[in-house]
Protein backbone atom coordinates (compact mmCIF):
# COMPACT_ATOMS: atom_id res chain seq x y z
CA UNK A 1 0.00 0.00 0.00
CA UNK A 2 2.18 3.02 1.21
CA UNK A 3 5.03 3.28 -0.48
CA UNK A 4 6.97 5.73 2.12
CA UNK A 5 6.99 5.52 5.69
CA UNK A 6 3.48 6.22 6.75
CA UNK A 7 1.33 7.40 10.35
CA UNK A 8 -2.00 5.43 10.11
CA UNK A 9 -4.13 6.80 12.34
CA UNK A 10 -7.19 4.17 13.58
CA UNK A 11 -10.11 6.35 15.24
CA UNK A 12 -13.37 7.10 15.95
CA UNK A 13 -15.22 9.59 17.83
CA UNK A 14 -17.70 6.22 19.16
CA UNK A 15 -16.94 3.54 21.56
CA UNK A 16 -16.68 -0.15 20.45
CA UNK A 17 -17.09 -0.06 16.75
CA UNK A 18 -13.90 -1.86 15.52
CA UNK A 19 -11.20 0.89 15.64
CA UNK A 20 -8.57 -2.16 17.32
CA UNK A 21 -9.63 -4.74 14.83
CA UNK A 22 -8.82 -2.69 11.96
CA UNK A 23 -5.79 -1.53 13.77
CA UNK A 24 -4.81 -5.66 13.74
CA UNK A 25 -5.74 -5.65 10.27
CA UNK A 26 -3.82 -2.97 9.18
CA UNK A 27 -0.69 -4.10 11.13
CA UNK A 28 -0.91 -7.58 9.61
CA UNK A 29 -1.68 -6.02 6.27
CA UNK A 30 1.58 -3.91 6.29
CA UNK A 31 3.78 -7.03 7.56
CA UNK A 32 2.45 -9.40 5.18
CA UNK A 33 3.72 -6.21 2.39
CA UNK A 34 7.02 -6.90 4.15
CA UNK A 35 7.23 -3.63 6.15
CA UNK A 36 8.03 -2.96 9.29
CA UNK A 37 5.20 -1.12 11.63
CA UNK A 38 5.70 -0.16 14.86
CA UNK A 39 2.66 0.59 17.03
CA UNK A 40 1.38 2.72 19.48
CA UNK A 41 -1.34 1.89 21.48
CA UNK A 42 -3.12 4.76 23.53
CA UNK A 43 -5.65 2.23 25.00
CA UNK A 44 -4.18 2.38 28.32
CA UNK A 45 -3.88 0.84 30.43
CA UNK A 46 -5.66 -2.14 28.89
CA UNK A 47 -3.62 -1.80 25.55
CA UNK A 48 -6.04 -4.52 23.29
CA UNK A 49 -3.99 -3.94 19.84
CA UNK A 50 -0.36 -4.29 22.54
CA UNK A 51 -1.94 -7.58 23.23
CA UNK A 52 -1.56 -8.94 19.76
CA UNK A 53 2.11 -7.44 19.00
CA UNK A 54 3.94 -7.35 22.03
CA UNK A 55 6.91 -6.92 20.79
CA UNK A 56 6.02 -3.87 18.48
CA UNK A 57 3.93 -2.11 20.21
CA UNK A 58 4.14 1.05 22.41
CA UNK A 59 1.28 1.66 25.41
CA UNK A 60 0.94 5.18 25.52
CA UNK A 61 -1.31 7.24 28.13
CA UNK A 62 -2.57 10.10 25.70
CA UNK A 63 -4.34 11.35 28.99
CA UNK A 64 -1.01 12.36 30.68
CA UNK A 65 1.73 14.76 29.00
CA UNK A 66 4.23 11.63 29.15
CA UNK A 67 1.94 9.48 26.91
CA UNK A 68 1.98 12.22 24.03
CA UNK A 69 5.92 12.38 24.29
CA UNK A 70 6.36 8.43 24.29
CA UNK A 71 3.76 8.77 21.21
CA UNK A 72 4.61 11.96 18.60
CA UNK A 73 8.33 11.93 20.19
CA UNK A 74 8.69 7.90 19.29
CA UNK A 75 7.33 8.68 15.70
CA UNK A 76 9.71 11.27 15.35
CA UNK A 77 12.73 10.55 16.90
CA UNK A 78 12.87 6.87 14.32
CA UNK A 79 11.91 7.73 11.19
CA UNK A 80 11.56 5.40 8.03
CA UNK A 81 9.37 2.68 9.52
CA UNK A 82 5.21 2.90 9.51
CA UNK A 83 3.46 3.31 12.61
CA UNK A 84 -0.02 2.61 13.35
CA UNK A 85 -1.72 5.04 16.14
CA UNK A 86 -4.87 3.14 17.41
CA UNK A 87 -6.87 6.15 19.61
CA UNK A 88 -9.80 5.34 21.48
CA UNK A 89 -12.77 7.66 21.22
CA UNK A 90 -11.87 9.57 24.46
CA UNK A 91 -8.31 10.72 22.93
CA UNK A 92 -9.98 11.28 19.28
CA UNK A 93 -10.17 15.04 19.35
CA UNK A 94 -7.67 15.38 22.26
CA UNK A 95 -5.01 13.88 19.70
CA UNK A 96 -5.82 16.05 16.99
CA UNK A 97 -5.94 19.24 18.86
CA UNK A 98 -2.81 18.54 20.14
CA UNK A 99 -1.59 17.40 17.10
CA UNK A 100 -2.31 20.95 15.45
CA UNK A 101 -0.94 22.56 18.87
CA UNK A 102 2.60 21.15 18.13
CA UNK A 103 2.35 21.08 14.67
CA UNK A 104 2.61 17.05 14.60
CA UNK A 105 1.32 16.53 10.80
CA UNK A 106 3.85 19.17 9.39
CA UNK A 107 7.35 17.60 11.02
CA UNK A 108 5.77 14.33 9.98
CA UNK A 109 6.04 15.57 6.24
CA UNK A 110 9.45 17.39 7.12
CA UNK A 111 10.68 13.52 8.20
CA UNK A 112 9.53 12.14 5.29
CA UNK A 113 6.37 10.78 6.66
CA UNK A 114 2.36 10.64 5.12
CA UNK A 115 -0.12 11.03 7.24
CA UNK A 116 -3.42 8.39 6.96
CA UNK A 117 -6.36 8.89 8.95
CA UNK A 118 -9.05 6.10 9.41
CA UNK A 119 -11.90 7.24 10.67
CA UNK A 120 -14.59 4.76 11.45
CA UNK A 121 -18.20 6.49 11.06
CA UNK A 122 -20.50 5.20 13.24
CA UNK A 123 -24.73 4.86 13.53
CA UNK A 124 -25.05 8.29 14.34
CA UNK A 125 -25.26 11.83 12.35
CA UNK A 126 -22.50 13.21 15.48
CA UNK A 127 -20.50 10.83 13.81
CA UNK A 128 -20.92 11.57 10.28
CA UNK A 129 -20.48 15.27 10.85
CA UNK A 130 -16.94 14.59 13.15
CA UNK A 131 -16.29 12.38 9.86
CA UNK A 132 -16.84 15.68 7.40
CA UNK A 133 -14.62 17.76 10.23
CA UNK A 134 -11.71 15.67 10.12
CA UNK A 135 -11.92 14.88 6.13
CA UNK A 136 -10.58 18.76 6.05
CA UNK A 137 -7.83 18.51 8.46
CA UNK A 138 -5.03 20.07 7.99
CA UNK A 139 -1.84 18.16 7.06
CA UNK A 140 -3.49 14.82 6.33
CA UNK A 141 -2.39 13.22 3.36
CA UNK A 142 -5.18 10.56 3.26
CA UNK A 143 -8.37 10.48 4.91
CA UNK A 144 -10.21 6.94 4.99
CA UNK A 145 -13.99 7.21 6.34
CA UNK A 146 -14.71 3.51 7.46
CA UNK A 147 -17.52 1.29 7.45
CA UNK A 148 -17.86 -1.47 9.93
CA UNK A 149 -21.25 -3.41 8.88
CA UNK A 150 -21.20 -4.73 12.26
CA UNK A 151 -22.24 -1.60 13.84
CA UNK A 152 -23.36 0.32 10.43
CA UNK A 153 -22.71 3.37 9.18
CA UNK A 154 -24.36 6.98 8.64
CA UNK A 155 -21.15 7.68 5.93
CA UNK A 156 -23.66 7.94 2.59
CA UNK A 157 -23.71 4.80 0.13
CA UNK A 158 -22.44 6.61 -2.73
CA UNK A 159 -18.98 8.27 -1.37
CA UNK A 160 -16.37 5.70 -1.45
CA UNK A 161 -14.95 4.14 1.92
CA UNK A 162 -13.42 1.45 3.49
CA UNK A 163 -15.90 -1.14 4.52
CA UNK A 164 -15.14 -4.55 7.25
CA UNK A 165 -17.69 -6.92 6.43
CA UNK A 166 -19.81 -8.39 8.96
CA UNK A 167 -17.74 -10.93 11.12
CA UNK A 168 -20.20 -13.38 12.56
CA UNK A 169 -19.62 -14.14 16.33
CA UNK A 170 -17.98 -17.47 16.64
CA UNK A 171 -14.74 -15.91 14.22
CA UNK A 172 -14.53 -12.87 15.99
CA UNK A 173 -14.62 -14.53 19.17
CA UNK A 174 -11.88 -17.08 17.81
CA UNK A 175 -9.50 -14.29 16.45
CA UNK A 176 -10.46 -12.27 19.38
CA UNK A 177 -8.03 -14.80 21.31
CA UNK A 178 -4.06 -12.64 21.69
CA UNK A 179 -2.43 -15.68 20.40
CA UNK A 180 -4.91 -15.87 16.94
CA UNK A 181 -2.58 -14.58 14.15
CA UNK A 182 -4.27 -12.90 11.16
CA UNK A 183 -0.84 -12.71 9.53
CA UNK A 184 -0.03 -16.71 9.90
CA UNK A 185 -4.02 -17.14 8.61
CA UNK A 186 -3.54 -15.75 5.60
CA UNK A 187 -0.35 -17.72 5.37
CA UNK A 188 -2.10 -20.62 5.78
CA UNK A 189 -2.27 -21.75 9.08
CA UNK A 190 -6.12 -22.01 9.87
CA UNK A 191 -5.13 -22.31 14.21
CA UNK A 192 -7.68 -24.35 14.96
CA UNK A 193 -10.23 -22.86 13.17
CA UNK A 194 -13.28 -25.27 11.67
CA UNK A 195 -13.25 -25.35 8.19
CA UNK A 196 -17.21 -23.31 7.84
CA UNK A 197 -15.73 -20.61 9.84
CA UNK A 198 -11.99 -20.87 7.65
CA UNK A 199 -13.90 -20.26 4.80
CA UNK A 200 -15.93 -16.94 6.56
CA UNK A 201 -12.76 -15.41 7.74
CA UNK A 202 -10.84 -16.13 4.32
CA UNK A 203 -13.94 -14.41 2.44
CA UNK A 204 -13.84 -11.42 5.33
CA UNK A 205 -9.75 -10.89 5.25
CA UNK A 206 -10.10 -11.00 1.47
CA UNK A 207 -12.35 -7.68 1.23
CA UNK A 208 -10.87 -5.79 4.00
CA UNK A 209 -7.20 -6.62 2.76
CA UNK A 210 -8.28 -5.95 -1.02
CA UNK A 211 -9.17 -2.28 0.01
CA UNK A 212 -6.38 -1.66 1.98
CA UNK A 213 -4.37 -2.94 -1.02
CA UNK A 214 -6.72 -0.20 -3.42
CA UNK A 215 -5.62 2.71 -0.93
CA UNK A 216 -2.09 3.44 -2.91
CA UNK A 217 -3.88 3.91 -6.00
CA UNK A 218 -6.81 6.16 -4.52
CA UNK A 219 -3.71 8.37 -2.73
CA UNK A 220 -2.91 8.35 -6.26
CA UNK A 221 -6.10 9.78 -8.03
CA UNK A 222 -6.30 12.33 -5.17
CA UNK A 223 -8.52 10.87 -2.80
CA UNK A 224 -10.49 12.53 -0.07
CA UNK A 225 -8.67 14.16 2.23
CA UNK A 226 -6.06 15.18 0.26
CA UNK A 227 -4.44 18.49 0.70
CA UNK B 1 16.22 58.66 17.71
CA UNK B 2 14.20 56.73 19.89
CA UNK B 3 13.82 57.26 24.10
CA UNK B 4 15.66 53.97 25.33
CA UNK B 5 12.77 52.14 27.88
CA UNK B 6 13.64 50.81 31.05
CA UNK B 7 11.48 48.24 31.78
CA UNK B 8 11.50 47.04 35.92
CA UNK B 9 10.09 43.47 36.35
CA UNK B 10 9.26 42.83 39.99
CA UNK B 11 7.11 41.29 42.65
CA UNK B 12 7.16 42.02 46.36
CA UNK B 13 6.40 38.10 46.95
CA UNK B 14 8.87 35.86 46.08
CA UNK B 15 7.84 32.53 43.55
CA UNK B 16 4.87 34.15 41.43
CA UNK B 17 7.21 34.16 38.21
CA UNK B 18 9.07 37.05 37.86
CA UNK B 19 12.10 35.76 36.41
CA UNK B 20 9.88 33.76 34.09
CA UNK B 21 8.49 37.18 32.75
CA UNK B 22 11.60 38.60 32.02
CA UNK B 23 12.62 35.83 30.31
CA UNK B 24 9.63 36.15 28.40
CA UNK B 25 10.04 40.11 27.54
CA UNK B 26 13.63 39.00 26.83
CA UNK B 27 12.37 36.14 23.96
CA UNK B 28 9.86 38.25 22.83
CA UNK B 29 12.60 41.35 21.86
CA UNK B 30 14.61 38.57 20.57
CA UNK B 31 11.68 37.23 18.55
CA UNK B 32 11.12 40.31 16.61
CA UNK B 33 14.84 41.20 16.19
CA UNK B 34 15.06 44.17 19.13
CA UNK B 35 18.64 44.20 20.76
CA UNK B 36 17.95 44.03 24.47
CA UNK B 37 20.10 44.09 27.78
CA UNK B 38 19.40 42.71 30.96
CA UNK B 39 20.62 42.91 34.76
CA UNK B 40 19.79 40.17 37.39
CA UNK B 41 19.49 41.78 40.54
CA UNK B 42 19.50 38.36 42.37
CA UNK B 43 23.16 38.57 43.63
CA UNK B 44 25.34 37.00 43.69
CA UNK B 45 23.75 33.92 41.87
CA UNK B 46 21.13 35.54 39.17
CA UNK B 47 18.93 32.98 37.94
CA UNK B 48 18.01 35.42 34.42
CA UNK B 49 22.10 35.18 33.81
CA UNK B 50 21.94 31.53 33.79
CA UNK B 51 19.29 31.56 30.76
CA UNK B 52 21.02 35.00 28.99
CA UNK B 53 24.75 34.89 30.05
CA UNK B 54 25.21 36.94 26.93
CA UNK B 55 23.43 40.15 27.43
CA UNK B 56 23.02 39.30 31.46
CA UNK B 57 25.19 41.04 34.12
CA UNK B 58 24.07 40.45 37.76
CA UNK B 59 24.29 43.55 39.88
CA UNK B 60 23.71 44.38 43.53
CA UNK B 61 21.29 47.58 43.42
CA UNK B 62 22.10 48.80 46.52
CA UNK B 63 25.67 49.48 45.46
CA UNK B 64 26.34 52.93 43.60
CA UNK B 65 28.39 51.25 40.70
CA UNK B 66 25.63 49.10 39.74
CA UNK B 67 23.27 51.58 39.81
CA UNK B 68 25.49 53.44 37.37
CA UNK B 69 26.44 50.65 35.17
CA UNK B 70 22.57 50.13 34.47
CA UNK B 71 21.36 53.97 34.63
CA UNK B 72 24.10 55.32 32.99
CA UNK B 73 24.55 53.69 29.84
CA UNK B 74 21.04 53.82 28.63
CA UNK B 75 22.28 55.90 26.07
CA UNK B 76 25.18 54.99 25.28
CA UNK B 77 24.71 51.05 25.38
CA UNK B 78 22.82 51.21 21.94
CA UNK B 79 20.64 49.14 23.25
CA UNK B 80 16.70 50.11 22.99
CA UNK B 81 15.66 48.12 25.73
CA UNK B 82 17.06 47.38 29.38
CA UNK B 83 15.39 44.61 31.74
CA UNK B 84 15.60 44.76 35.37
CA UNK B 85 14.85 41.34 36.43
CA UNK B 86 14.26 42.72 40.74
CA UNK B 87 15.36 40.08 43.59
CA UNK B 88 12.22 38.99 44.59
CA UNK B 89 10.61 41.01 47.59
CA UNK B 90 12.81 44.06 46.90
CA UNK B 91 10.37 45.58 44.64
CA UNK B 92 8.92 48.36 47.17
CA UNK B 93 12.52 48.64 47.99
CA UNK B 94 13.81 49.58 44.52
CA UNK B 95 11.07 51.70 43.66
CA UNK B 96 11.98 53.77 46.94
CA UNK B 97 15.67 53.58 45.93
CA UNK B 98 14.57 54.72 42.16
CA UNK B 99 12.93 57.65 43.43
CA UNK B 100 15.51 59.09 46.09
CA UNK B 101 18.24 58.78 43.27
CA UNK B 102 15.82 60.57 41.34
CA UNK B 103 15.24 57.58 38.41
CA UNK B 104 11.53 57.99 38.62
CA UNK B 105 11.81 61.87 38.19
CA UNK B 106 14.15 61.42 35.03
CA UNK B 107 11.55 59.27 33.66
CA UNK B 108 8.29 61.46 34.44
CA UNK B 109 10.74 64.33 32.76
CA UNK B 110 10.43 62.06 29.69
CA UNK B 111 14.36 61.38 29.45
CA UNK B 112 13.20 57.87 28.87
CA UNK B 113 10.65 55.43 29.00
CA UNK B 114 10.09 53.89 32.20
CA UNK B 115 7.84 50.38 32.63
CA UNK B 116 6.67 48.25 35.63
CA UNK B 117 5.95 44.82 35.24
CA UNK B 118 4.65 43.96 38.34
CA UNK B 119 3.77 39.98 38.80
CA UNK B 120 1.46 39.12 41.20
CA UNK B 121 0.17 35.87 42.39
CA UNK B 122 -3.03 34.25 43.44
CA UNK B 123 -3.19 35.80 46.80
CA UNK B 124 -4.30 38.20 48.97
CA UNK B 125 -0.47 39.21 49.89
CA UNK B 126 0.35 39.25 46.28
CA UNK B 127 -2.42 41.67 45.67
CA UNK B 128 -1.76 43.78 48.65
CA UNK B 129 1.33 44.91 46.42
CA UNK B 130 -0.74 46.25 44.35
CA UNK B 131 -1.82 49.33 46.54
CA UNK B 132 1.39 49.26 48.40
CA UNK B 133 3.62 50.34 45.28
CA UNK B 134 0.92 53.19 43.73
CA UNK B 135 2.57 55.92 45.09
CA UNK B 136 5.58 55.29 43.02
CA UNK B 137 3.59 55.06 39.50
CA UNK B 138 3.28 58.20 38.23
CA UNK B 139 4.96 58.82 35.02
CA UNK B 140 5.59 55.26 34.67
CA UNK B 141 4.04 52.53 32.69
CA UNK B 142 2.33 49.89 34.89
CA UNK B 143 1.60 46.37 33.53
CA UNK B 144 0.18 44.01 36.37
CA UNK B 145 1.04 40.71 35.27
CA UNK B 146 -1.02 37.93 36.36
CA UNK B 147 0.64 34.54 36.48
CA UNK B 148 -1.81 31.75 36.33
CA UNK B 149 0.73 29.29 37.78
CA UNK B 150 -1.67 27.85 39.35
CA UNK B 151 -4.72 28.06 36.74
CA UNK B 152 -6.53 30.53 39.30
CA UNK B 153 -9.47 33.19 38.41
CA UNK B 154 -7.52 36.17 40.39
CA UNK B 155 -10.90 36.68 42.49
CA UNK B 156 -12.68 37.54 39.61
CA UNK B 157 -15.80 35.60 40.90
CA UNK B 158 -15.40 37.75 44.33
CA UNK B 159 -16.42 41.33 42.11
CA UNK B 160 -15.79 43.28 45.69
CA UNK B 161 -12.18 41.71 45.84
CA UNK B 162 -11.46 42.24 42.02
CA UNK B 163 -12.09 45.78 42.04
CA UNK B 164 -10.47 46.70 45.27
CA UNK B 165 -7.07 45.39 43.94
CA UNK B 166 -7.39 46.31 40.14
CA UNK B 167 -9.33 49.18 39.95
CA UNK B 168 -7.63 51.08 42.51
CA UNK B 169 -4.50 52.51 39.87
CA UNK B 170 -5.99 54.22 36.71
CA UNK B 171 -3.84 53.07 33.28
CA UNK B 172 -2.88 49.67 34.61
CA UNK B 173 -2.22 47.42 31.77
CA UNK B 174 -3.25 43.74 32.97
CA UNK B 175 -1.72 40.94 31.37
CA UNK B 176 -1.94 37.19 31.92
CA UNK B 177 0.89 34.73 31.93
CA UNK B 178 -0.61 31.41 30.68
CA UNK B 179 0.17 28.61 32.13
CA UNK B 180 3.01 26.26 31.03
CA UNK B 181 3.00 22.74 31.24
CA UNK B 182 5.36 21.96 34.04
CA UNK B 183 7.24 19.22 32.56
CA UNK B 184 7.98 21.34 29.84
CA UNK B 185 8.94 24.76 32.11
CA UNK B 186 11.24 21.85 33.91
CA UNK B 187 12.91 20.81 30.51
CA UNK B 188 13.60 24.44 29.61
CA UNK B 189 14.88 25.22 33.22
CA UNK B 190 17.08 22.14 33.22
CA UNK B 191 18.74 23.01 29.64
CA UNK B 192 19.14 26.05 31.02
CA UNK B 193 18.51 27.49 27.09
CA UNK B 194 16.19 30.57 26.49
CA UNK B 195 12.50 29.99 25.10
CA UNK B 196 13.48 30.19 21.71
CA UNK B 197 16.27 28.37 22.04
CA UNK B 198 14.34 25.24 23.45
CA UNK B 199 12.12 25.82 20.55
CA UNK B 200 14.60 26.04 17.56
CA UNK B 201 15.89 22.22 19.19
CA UNK B 202 18.82 24.47 20.55
CA UNK B 203 21.42 23.25 23.20
CA UNK B 204 22.97 26.05 25.88
CA UNK B 205 26.34 25.50 23.99
CA UNK B 206 24.96 26.10 20.51
CA UNK B 207 24.66 22.37 19.51
CA UNK B 208 21.72 20.48 17.83
CA UNK B 209 19.74 19.85 21.14
CA UNK B 210 17.92 16.38 22.12
CA UNK B 211 14.45 18.49 23.15
CA UNK B 212 11.21 16.49 23.15
CA UNK B 213 9.25 17.77 20.24
CA UNK B 214 6.25 17.21 22.44
CA UNK B 215 7.82 19.59 24.63
CA UNK B 216 9.60 22.04 22.32
CA UNK B 217 5.34 22.30 21.04
CA UNK B 218 4.01 23.20 24.39
CA UNK B 219 6.95 26.30 24.69
CA UNK B 220 6.32 27.39 21.24
CA UNK B 221 2.24 27.36 21.72
CA UNK B 222 2.65 29.12 25.00
CA UNK B 223 4.77 31.87 23.77
CA UNK B 224 2.29 32.81 21.26
CA UNK B 225 0.08 33.22 23.98
CA UNK B 226 2.11 35.07 25.67
CA UNK B 227 2.98 37.59 22.43
CA UNK B 228 -0.69 37.89 21.55
CA UNK B 229 -0.70 39.27 25.83
CA UNK B 230 2.36 41.13 25.01
CA UNK B 231 0.40 42.91 22.08
CA UNK B 232 -1.61 44.59 23.96
CA UNK B 233 0.73 46.67 25.98
CA UNK B 234 1.54 49.99 24.46
CA UNK B 235 5.40 50.34 25.82
CA UNK B 236 6.04 46.96 23.99
CA UNK B 237 4.99 48.14 20.91
CA UNK B 238 6.18 51.22 21.33
CA UNK B 239 9.48 49.75 21.31
CA UNK B 240 8.47 47.38 17.80
CA UNK B 241 6.95 50.33 16.07
CA UNK B 242 10.37 52.40 16.91
CA UNK B 243 8.57 55.04 18.87
CA UNK B 244 6.58 56.29 16.46
CA UNK B 245 3.31 55.29 18.63
CA UNK B 246 4.69 57.49 21.49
Amino acid sequence: MATSPTVHIVCSDQHRNGKTLLARVLVDFLMLDGRDPFCIDTDAPDGPLRAFFPGRTALADFAAIQGQMKLFDTILASPGRDYVIDLPARHTERFFQTARDLDFFAECHKTGFRVFVFFIVDNSFTSLKTAYAMQREPGVDLFIPVRNMLVRSHWPENEGALTIPFLAAPIASAISNRRFSLREFVNGDPQGLAPDLVRELQAFLYDVLNSLNGLEPVRALGGPGQP
Amino acid sequence: MMKPTLILVGADKGGVGKTTVARSLLDYFARKNVLTRAFDTENPRGSLHRFYPAITEVVDLGNVAHQMRILDTMETANVPVTIVDLKAGNLSYSLDLFERIGVLEAARNGMFTLGLFHVVGPSIASLDEIGEIAKYLSGMQYVVARNSINETNFFEWDEATYRKYFSQIAKTQEINVPKLNEMAYEQVDVAGVTFKDFIDNRAADGSQGKFSFVLRGYVRKWCSEIDAEFAHVKMLQDVLSGGRQQ
